[in-house]
């Protein structure tokens, strides 16, 4: 199914050599070089899954698309994962090398997908039009919408509690939605003026949580979610695109923002820090009039084998820094959207 | 935008080089053909000279063209090149609905002329390359119409033979329910993507193709009446051959120059009383794959070509789907057509319809020859917003502007645009008489009103009564701004050839552009047949004299009494009062009203009229019922 072009492979990807010779995690890339492409226009360029070499070299996997924006595993089986995408939430059981597209006709454009570790058949996707639910590894979907509200309910994210199986937190248009019961019943535990737009639990406290919104900066939960209080010092004013963790350090904290670029906290998100020297300015023609200093930071992620910090600069390029954005080089990947980076162990295989 | 720049490229080259004689030709006689056996014969003509056309700029050694092979097996020319082509063309397949679907034509085309090879080859593709659904009605028109015929063609084939996963089963059945869907909005609440220009084509192509190779009679049948009801709804709102009134999308040159569009092309083929576009809109050529299957009925023929009396068309579309920012999946757009022989006047109620192309009023007048002509006349606000998009797109709100901008809507965030609807624009319309008002929120990218004016308007006057005149061929116009303005030119775009993305320029032409730099703010139009006045000073005089009061704020609100002697108070943000009494749209709006098509809110039946002559659309009954009254 994939259509193989060379155009990114060509070149050796420093940023991406792993910095520690045996690392644990293996990194999956979900993103597309989509400059110039428009709907009709022959696609001449490779996007969709990639997973990176032990050389630092990016590897095609599955089907070439650059409107997958949601990657996600089953914990028992890393040859099994979904993707969301243009066309609905995708799933292979073989590791990308067939593929099934889950959904209907009437659940489109999934923006996110996760799968509950604690019930790996129970598949959750966020959709257009809300969130839809799925108890055999998506063979079958259904809209478990009990609580969420009948508009509104535009979705983003959904993210599954590590701790207790059926916890899911849906990002929502006019809200944080959580349900306790794997989707039976909703409810919102923090109102919002406009998109949720990335949900994400600590790797080192599961009671740590933090949400990034169009128009409430981050917001962070000490309590499982329950409440949640707006980050001081992150501006509210445009979006925020992501939050990533440092599994490597409890206090570092990450947040990606097209306008504000990467935004970070070494105190647990107590206090926030612009780090973008190094990164690309913004440039004439794309932002010009619009939006003007932006950075154009569409994902941030954070390397659990080394802490090493990774930004996505919308249609420029991969950027990596290890001193946690004091300092950034380029990584390759020229051109690219990033919407995802996972981190997988390898114990997990 | 699904244009490609290449294509257009191609086009322009290939209109130099090879003449069009409908396109460059002398515009048809007024006349309306009477027998049904010269309408047949015309209509195969007007078919044969698109497909001699394109065939013969065909130059030996020329790279396999898809369209080029398409052609060939519709006119069965040389199947065995036909399969080397297609087994070549195939090596590096596109992606999409917009490639989907002419392969589809490849694929029935080819059913008895291609070689199992060349067979193969289409049917790998659907294998191993992943075609995207889309992300608007246009597109998944195409794409279930596709799949629901390769799959038909191809049945009971595994899931892995297809780049979906699912069987041909899955995917047929998948197909059909949306496709039915589809229909039933379209004939009970209205069709989104109402009235345009250039997106016609992605909606009348796949529904002739259903309708031509579909096994299933039933589906078979319902592209067939989708078909009758797309060009009864085309020919209602053309005035000879040239598409009139709003759009839910149009392009920056067809939003002036009326007759530049693809759904010309469409009057061309079906009524032939206008030129087509050059290189038949490029569209046309898959249309012509299959066109002989299909014929307008006579009844919609005589809709287009023969009227003689004035009449207004009300009908019942609705927005594109929107996701957030909005209490309602679709809103109802409450459209409003006034057709006369020298102009016609159009509008719908206002609001943010779409998110980039719309187009929602407009007076048009009728020219001898509309090719070239800017022949309309319109205000709008320049609407432009990431967050706006928003209700519309998935996506985060900061690079919306300008990937729209990038994908070929280049005028999106222009202050002069001309082209695009605005939440804060308020439009009511009788019969001649349009009031469109404007409440734009303070912070709102561009605080202005734009009225556009032709190059082609002759003794513009601007008049110390605060009205603007002007004559439109055997129009005559009042354009009445309710707030202070200046003028600068109105520059065109212009695409240029480009071999990736999109390139633009732009053109002073000679138009205008009324700027009005209030955020509270409003347009009163009057039109009028020339024929209805002594003379221009008459008009005038009677404009001068029409009870008017106007005022801005708190909100902009008229209160006037129209040429046709209508009593109206349009107020932003309220119903307007007409004669007395609150329009209450959702209670008087019907599907379609008019003297030709008729429908009721959620009835599924269309009733088209002309003299003696009725069709009825029943999608109910999935029947076709003529009758001669």
């Amino acid at each position: 199914m994939t259509k193989i072009h060379h155009l990114l492979l060509g070149a050796l990807l420093a940023g991406l050599v792993p910095l520690s010779a045996a690392p644990q995690h293996d990194l999956y890339i979900a993103g597309g070089i989509s400059k110039n492409y428009v709907i009709g226009s022959k696609i001449v360029t490779t996007s969709g899954l990639f997973l990176r070499t032990p050389e630092g070299e990016l590897k095609p996997l599955g089907y070439n698309d650059a409107s997958i924006v949601a990657l996600a595993f089953d914990p028992r089986d890393s040859r099994v994962f979904y993707t969301g995408a243009l066309n609905g939430v995708w799933r292979t059981f073989d590791g990308g090398a067939s593929w099934r597209i889950t959904t209907g006709w009437d659940e489109t454009e999934a923006r996110d997908v996760c799968v509950d570790p604690n019930a790996p058949d129970h598949v959750y996707a966020a959709i257009t039009d809300g969130v839809i639910t799925s108890h055999d590894r998506a063979q079958t979907w259904a809209r478990l919408e009990k609580g969420l509200p009948a508009r509104g309910k535009y979705t983003q994210t959904v993210e599954v509690d590590r701790t207790k199986a059926g916890r899911v937190f849906a990002g929502c248009e006019v809200g944080i939605f959580l349900t306790e019961d794997g989707a039976q019943n909703w409810r919102c535990v923090f109102p919002t003026k406009r998109m949720v737009s990335d949900i994400q639990q600590s790797p080192h406290d599961p009671k740590f949580w933090v949400a990034t919104t169009q128009e409430n900066g981050a917001l962070l939960s000490h309590d499982g979610g329950l409440t949640w209080q707006v980050a001081k010092g992150v501006p509210t004013e445009k979006t925020i695109y992501n939050v990533a963790f440092d599994p490597t350090n409890a206090k570092r904290i990450a947040l990606g923002s097209w306008t504000y670029g990467v935004l970070v906290s070494e105190d647990g998100g107590a206090t926030w820090t612009a780090r973008n020297d190094g990164l690309p300015g913004a440039r004439a023609g794309w932002r010009e009039g619009i939006d003007p200093g932006a950075h154009s930071v569409w994902r941030v992620g954070i390397d659990p084998d080394n802490g090493r910090l990774y930004a996505s600069v919308t249609e420029e390029a991969l950027y990596t820094s290890d001193d946690f954005g004091r300092t950034w080089k380029k990584a390759g990947l020229e051109g690219s959207v990033i919407s995802r980076f996972v981190w997988i162990t390898r114990a997990a295989k | 935008m699904k244009f490609s720049a290449l294509l257009l490229s191609a086009l322009a080259l290939a209109t130099s080089l090879v003449a069009q004689p409908s396109s460059t030709g002398p515009v048809p006689a007024r006349e309306v053909v009477q027998g049904a056996d010269q309408r047949r014969r015309e209509y195969l003509a007007r078919i044969d000279e698109g497909i001699d056309w394109r065939l013969a700029m065909v130059k030996p050694g020329d790279p396999v063209n898809r369209d080029v092979i398409a052609l060939r097996l519709a006119r069965r020319i040389d199947p065995a090149q036909c399969s080397r082509d297609v087994i070549e063309y195939m090596k590096e397949p596109g992606n999409g609905p917009f490639w989907m679907f002419p392969v589809v034509a490849l694929a029935e085309l080819g059913r008895d002329q291609l070689t199992p090879e060349a067979k193969a080859a289409i049917r790998d593709g659907w294998r191993k390359d992943v075609q995207w659904r889309g992300d608007t009605e246009n597109h998944w028109a195409m794409y279930y119409t596709s799949l629901y015929l390769m799959s038909e063609l191809y049945p009971n084939e595994p899931g892995n033979t297809w780049y979906t996963g699912k069987s041909s089963a899955e995917n047929l059945a998948e197909a059909r329910e949306y496709l039915i869907h589809w229909m039933d909005l379209a004939t009970t609440v209205g069709q989104g993507e109402f009235n345009p220009t250039h997106y016609i084509g992605e909606y009348a192509i796949p529904m002739l193709y259903l309708s031509t190779w579909a096994k299933d009679p039933a589906m078979r049948q319902r592209g067939h009446m989708m078909l009758d009801w797309i060009f009864a709804d085309l020919a209602a709102n053309s005035l000879h051959g040239v598409l009139r009134g709003p759009n839910a999308r149009t392009d920056d040159t067809s939003v002036i120059e009326r007759w530049n569009a693809l759904a010309t092309f469409f009057n061309w083929i079906n009524f032939g009383d206008v030129p087509p576009p050059a290189g038949y809109g490029g569209w046309g050529i898959h249309y012509f794959l299959a066109a002989a299957n299909y014929q307008v009925p006579e009844v919609i023929y005589r809709i287009a070509t023969d009227r003689d009396a004035d009449y207004t068309q009300r009908d019942l579309k609705r927005t594109r789907r929107r996701w957030r920012e909005s209490s309602t999946l679709f809103d109802p757009v409450y459209k409003t057509s006034y057709m006369r022989n020298d102009y016609a006047v159009g509008s719908f109620q206002g609001g943010y319809a779409d998110p980039i192309q719309t187009h929602v009023w407009d007076v048009t007048w009728d020219v001898a020859d509309p090719r070239g002509v800017h022949n309309t006349m319109f205000s709008l606000h320049p609407y432009s917003s990431g967050t706006g998009m928003q209700m519309y797109f998935s996506d985060y709100p900061e690079p919306m502007i300008h990937g729209a901008v990038d994908l070929g809507k280049p005028s999106y965030d222009s202050p002069d645009k001309v082209l695009g609807s605005s939440p804060y624009e308020q439009v009511w319309q009788d019969r001649d008489t349009v009031i469109a008002l404007y409440d734009i929120a303070p912070g709102t990218r561009f605080e202005r009103v734009n009225g556009f004016f032709s190059k082609d308007l002759t003794n513009v006057t601007e008049d110390k009564s605060g009205w603007i005149f002007a004559q439109g061929g055997k129009t005559y116009l009042a354009y009445r701004p309710l707030a202070s303005y200046t003028w600068e030119p109105s520059l065109n775009w212009k695409q240029l050839p480009a071999t990736t993305g999109y390139s633009w320029t732009r053109v002073d032409n000679g138009d205008k552009l009324l700027n009005s730099p209030h955020a509270k703010n409003g347009t009163i139009v009057q039109a009028a047949s020339a024929s209805e006045y002594k003379d221009f000073a008459a008009f005038q005089a009677a404009i001068r004299a029409l009870p008017l009061t106007f005022s801005l704020a708190p909100v902009p609100t008229v209160t006037m009494t129209t040429l046709r002697g209508t009593k109206v108070t349009a107020t932003y943000g309220q119903a307007p009062v007409v004669n007395g009494k609150p329009l209450d749209y959702a209670a008087t709006w019907k599907l379609h009203e008019g003297p030709y098509l008729n429908a009721e809110k959620g009835g599924r039946k269309l009733t088209i009229t002309h003299g003696h002559l009725e069709r009825v659309l029943d999608f109910n009954t999935l029947t076709i019922t003529d009758r001669v009254k």
